[in-house]
């Protein structure tokens, strides 16, 4: 099904309207509160970009990937669960850069849709 | 509602002052606090033991009142102590626990002047002596505060940790927050490994406030006027105040000013050290930082909870919880300089 113009569009469309002419009429806690919409919908929009760009699949292979290397095993869509279960019962060396270093790509990857502006200080 | 608040607590006021007459000079709700509804009180009072003009907070649950934190009785009790103590807090003045007054458990303080805004304090154009001076007084601060031990009867509601430990005690607890919201975060999985596999040696245990951080301490220019928000005191290690204070989380965006965004460490030791006599290890307060990003990504997780469940709907409590990776980047970031500067 066609259905243009497309979400990301529209959301980015509306955010820019409560932004740039809906928040500068508000004060105190009315504004606060217009700016919590608009960062909602910049994740939002954020989201979809990196879906469309399969972000979120890449990610989970390379968690996937890790567990393989070292034989923990996971149910199909449950690779952070095991991957969280393992470091608890100290199946992995705290020290292996391996794991600081998928442990960090889900983290930025969650921060590249919540917060990119994090990631860059 | 507001009127009719405003005259049940200045007739109750004046009852404990011994006042003929109490005038309403201004009334209103003060921010903060989902837990809690904080009132400003202006008075005119005549006779009794306070007159003239008066300024008060009353302080009472809120509606919805769910929380794990202190009541407001138990609040009004740590308040007492501390007050009692030297620290610079509103002075306890008297607490309600008859519900026919108000409908809800309340007490009355003083109300300090200034400002708690964390923004506006971070972004004041403090000079380097000032910064100074402020940092060492949040340290004389605490010093103050930890100078009460347990046991005191008058704070027998407070627990002590579990086996003398309090790091320990918190890394079994958050652990079992873990396991309660079911959902898997490896980046505080192995970050509470490493807080348990580098335990610094306990200090005493001390009446901690477990909040003190910017945005809790009322400040008039440079002077600290009063230290605020007690329910979350606890019996716990010294170390565990001045980590919350230093944590990247509460710095409001200075983040090389290390003690809530406005100075050094160095000079919060300093402070602290002038006042207790003992000085602290500052790699046991490093350790109590991570141990604050790890407490408030607790936090955080809890609250977003509190949304998705449905018990309170809420768009600020359904953001808290996508911040919880921000905690999580700092911890992998701050826990790897540790290990890189042994």
């Amino acid at each position: 099904m066609i259905n243009q113009p497309e979400t990301r569009d529209l959301l980015t469309e509306a955010r820019q309207v409560l932004l740039d002419s809906l928040a500068p009429e508000l004060t105190g806690q009315r504004k606060y509160e217009a700016l919590m919409v608009a960062n909602a919908m910049g994740m939002a929009i954020r989201e979809l970009e990196q879906r469309a760009q399969g972000q979120p699949e890449e990610t989970d292979r390379t968690v996937t990937a890790f567990l393989a290397e070292r034989s923990i095993e996971a149910k199909a869509g449950e690779d952070e669960a095991a991957l969280a279960g393992a470091i608890r019962e100290r199946r992995l060396d705290s020290t292996d850069p391996g794991l600081q270093s998928v442990l960090r790509t889900l983290t930025e990857a969650r921060l590249r849709v919540n917060n990119p502006g994090f990631l860059k200080r | 509602m507001m009127s009719a608040f405003a005259d049940i607590f200045s007739t109750f006021i004046a009852g404990k002052t011994g006042a003929r007459s109490a005038e309403v000079i201004e009334f209103d709700k003060l921010s903060g606090g989902a837990i809690q509804d904080n009132f400003g009180l202006t008075l005119d009072l005549e006779g009794g033991s306070r007159t003239r003009r008066q300024e008060f907070v009353v302080r009472q649950d809120a509606p919805s009142g769910v929380s794990e934190s202190l009541s407001r009785p138990e609040e009004f009790r740590v308040l007492q102590a501390a007050f009692k103590a030297g620290v610079t807090a509103p002075e306890p003045l008297w607490l309600c626990e008859d519900p026919e007054v108000s409908g809800r458990v309340f007490y009355v303080m003083t109300r300090a002047g200034g400002s708690a805004s964390p923004r506006k304090l971070v972004k004041a154009d403090f000079t380097d002596e000032q910064r100074r001076k402020i940092v060492r007084r949040l340290g004389a601060e605490l010093a103050r505060l930890h100078t009460i031990r347990p046991p005191q009867a008058s704070l027998a509601f407070l627990v002590l940790p579990d086996q003398g430990d309090p790091a320990l005690s918190r890394v079994a607890l958050y652990r079992r927050y873990l396991n309660q919201i079911g959902e898997p975060h490896p980046v505080l999985e192995w970050a509470l490994n490493w807080l348990e596999d580098n335990v610094p040696e306990p200090g005493p245990t001390v009446l901690c406030h477990c909040d003190f951080r910017t945005g809790n301490y009322m400040m008039d220019g440079d002077e600290l006027t009063a230290v605020l928000d007690w329910e979350f005191a606890a019996w716990s290690d010294p170390c565990e105040d001045l980590g919350w204070l230093c944590c990247r989380s509460w710095r409001f965006g200075a983040d090389d000013r290390e003690v809530g965004g406005i100075g050094d460490k160095q000079d919060l030791l300093d402070g602290y050290r002038e006042v207790s006599g003992t000085g602290l290890d500052p790699a046991a307060v490093s350790y109590w930082e991570v141990m604050a990003l790890v407490r408030w990504a607790m936090i955080a997780l809890q609250q977003s909870r509190r949304h998705m469940s449905g018990e309170q709907r809420s768009l600020e409590l359904a953001l808290t919880g996508r911040m919880v990776a921000q905690m999580e980047l700092d911890l992998l970031n701050q826990i790897q300089e540790l290990e890189d500067g042994q």
